[in-house]
């Protein structure tokens, strides 16, 4: 179960930590900058496909595909996902209300097809679980607060032939994966080029390498990203394709009774 | 015909990606599995419990609103012989808008939120072929009926039609490693109009709790024993359930009243089945799960039966599961068991599922039972170890 609530995740990364073109004069600090970030326009519908790869050290591997809509609703966020490949897992759903109301929990439920049945999951799901088998957290994914890091303009510098600003998160709570990361943020288009993650010993333990934007529909819109565990080097990429704004979804897709008629 | 299905189900593992999302085209979807499964009695006389294969096919046909979905299995079963050959599991038809789902044929219908426990969940009933010791889904008896659901953003309405009604499916043949014994079950009611079951469902979905509200004009699917011969009544159950997410747990809640539910009668007597040995059963049952992280799970949850009537008015049935996923999630470690409370019983599944590749898992597990009375006593002498391989497409 675990590994599709991450899947959901992974699917509001590819869309909402690309943001519009903008140029900033003004000095901005760190919070502004991941703020900025975070309230990117991407449409009040979205739909998007995607594969993720997952890769041993001795180079063996893994696959999933997934495909999924998500619905603004105010500040709120609904999304409908759906396993499509390996086949063990095929049709299964997951359904889940985001509500932007801290303290709010999310509604999530989880369809598994070989059981015909639905099940209430828990809202708040460990943020350091790698779901999947992937080596994405939840907290990789972009749901995460602004608040819940302090964070602190280090530089601005060129990286793979964009400028970027360079910003250091630390968590509020000590009790986070990791103890640190640093992220290199793309000024022409507001997504992260890359992003190195430090554990509890101050080590790089992750990075994440952003390598492929484009526009879609005018929405800036991540094409391909793979997140790399230095340490095991074991990594998982992730190619995004079909990404669709503003499709006509009803609001009647994203209930149970639509999550257990499935695809 | 039969050559004509098995045909049917053979096109179907031919792997084949859906077809274009065009609402007005034709969607196929096809998806299955093959699997292999072989056990070993733990114990003397260490004898073979199961070794079977299978293929199953699953298919889906639609086009606009309306579709037809089929599943069926292709088996030869090595030690229950008559188990073998094409069993068709699901064949209906149905038709879906934004609201109205429309379900008519061959279907499971499940209820309620407990995790493999019956309280509401008493449309389908299960085939004990191989008492607990297959897949879930594998266990689920479809029905011949109609189901018509409307939903709304957070609610739906269900309501259920069943003719063709069914009925468990007991070991009785001696060579069964699972029998019960040849014990003597009466004619399973006709399917007749005036014997068609009938229900309903109201559902709500909320951001801090889902609950439901439902009824059901039914049968006892599983064969009461009364003066000696396995029977089939009549009974109504009104039922209720509910889950809670909290934090990182989820609370549910399951409860239903059998009216009128068939007793067994422990002293055959020349007394009237019919009249003499029903009474109301109330059924509650309370779960927790835990998402602990670091791909930890547990689910523990306690089902209590209260019969109005007889010398044994109080049983209790728990279950406890404990999972956790390791090595990037393809390990899978994984301990289910019944407990039988009120006689002191286990049955205990443990099981590492690995995966070889994104379509192929194996298996490892082992059946611990252990009983000295009550329902688990039966098979206190048929722990035993098993394999199963799967191929998923």
């Amino acid at each position: 179960m675990k590994k599709i609530l991450l899947i959901a995740a992974l699917f509001q990364l590819s869309t909402v930590n690309c943001q519009l073109s903008t140029c900033f004069a003004q000095k901005l600090t760190g919070r502004e900058i991941i703020q900025k970030v975070k309230d990117r326009p991407d449409g009040d519908t979205r739909y998007g496909e995607m594969e993720l790869t997952l890769r041993k050290k001795n180079g063996s591997t893994r696959q999933r595909k997934v495909t999924s809509w998500a619905m603004d609703e105010g500040k709120d966020t609904k999304k409908m996902m759906f396993f499509t490949y390996p086949g063990d897992v095929k049709g299964t759903g997951f359904l889940t209300w985001d509500y932007d109301q801290i303290g709010k929990e999310d509604a999530k439920w989880l369809y598994l097809p070989a059981m015909k049945k639905t099940r209430r999951i828990s809202g708040s799901s460990s943020k350091t679980d790698y779901f999947m088998g992937t080596d994405f957290t939840y907290d990789d994914m972009g749901t995460r607060h602004v608040d819940e890091d302090t964070h602190k303009l280090l530089r601005e510098e060129m990286k793979d032939g964009h400028k970027c600003w360079v910003v250091e998160s630390v968590p509020v709570d000590k009790h986070e994966i990791y103890s640190r990361k640093v992220t290199w943020i793309r000024q022409d288009c507001l997504i992260a080029a890359y992003v190195e993650y430090y554990d509890k010993l101050n080590k790089l333990h992750r990075v994440l390498t952003i390598s492929d934007v484009k526009k879609v529909q005018g929405f800036w819109t991540i094409q391909k990203m793979e997140m790399k565990n230095v340490q095991t080097e074991h990594s998982t990429v992730i190619v995004v394709k079909n990404s669709q704004y503003d499709v006509k979804v009803d609001k009647s897709l994203f209930t149970v009774a639509k999550l257990e008629k499935g695809l | 015909m039969k050559t004509l299905t098995i045909i049917a189900l053979l096109w179907c593992m031919i792997p084949r990606p859906a077809s274009a999302q065009d609402e007005d085209s034709l969607r196929i979807g096809v998806k299955g599995f093959v699997d292999t499964y072989h056990a070993v009695r733990t114990e003397k006389p260490n004898d073979w419990m199961a070794s079977r294969t299978r293929v199953r096919g699953e298919l889906t046909l639609e086009k606009g609103h309306t579709g037809a979905y089929v599943s069926a299995n292709l088996v030869h079963n090595a030690i229950l012989k008559d188990r073998s050959g094409f069993q068709l599991r699901e064949a209906y038809a149905y038709y879906s808008d934004n609201h109205w789902d429309v379900r008519a044929g061959r279907q499971i219908i499940t209820w309620g939120v407990a995790d493999a426990l019956r309280l509401t969940d008493i449309i389908s009933p299960m085939d004990y072929t191989e008492f607990l010791a297959q897949d879930y889904d594998d266990i689920r008896i479809p029905v011949g009926g109609l189901r018509l659901r409307y939903s709304r953003e957070k609610w739906s309405a269900e309501v259920v039609a069943i003719p063709v009604s069914s009925f468990f499916e007991l070991p009785t043949d001696d060579k069964n490693p699972w029998s019960v014994g040849p014990l003597p079950i009466g004619d399973e009611p006709s399917h007749r109009l005036y014997n068609m079951e009938y229900g309903g469902r109201f559902s709500f979905f909320l951001s801090g709790i889902d609950f439901s509200l439902s009824a059901l004009h039914t049968w006892n699917k599983q064969p009461v024993f009364c003066n000696g011969v396995g029977e089939y009544r009549r009974m109504t159950m009104l039922g209720a359930d509910c889950s809670i997410p909290l934090g990182q747990f989820v609370v549910r809640g399951e409860f239903a009243e059998y009216f009128n539910e068939l007793q067994p009668n422990e002293k055959p007597s020349t007394v009237n089945c019919q009249l003499s040995t029903r009474a109301a059963a109330t059924n509650a049952l309370l779960g927790v799960d835990w998402y602990a992280g670091n791909d930890w799970s547990l689910s523990a949850q306690y089902a209590h039966k209260y019969v109005a009537s007889g010398e044994h008015r109080n049983t209790g049935l728990a279950t406890l599961r404990i999972s956790k996923d390791l090595l990037h999630n393809t390990l899978a470690l994984q301990s289910f068991a019944y407990v039988d409370v009120t006689n002191g019983g286990v049955y205990n599944r443990l099981s590492a599922d690995y995966a070889l590749n994104d379509q192929l898992h194996a298996t490892l597990g082992y059946d611990f039972f252990h009983a000295d009375r009550g329902t688990f006593t039966i098979y206190d002498k048929n722990s035993e170890v098993f394999v199963k391989l799967k191929y998923s497409f």
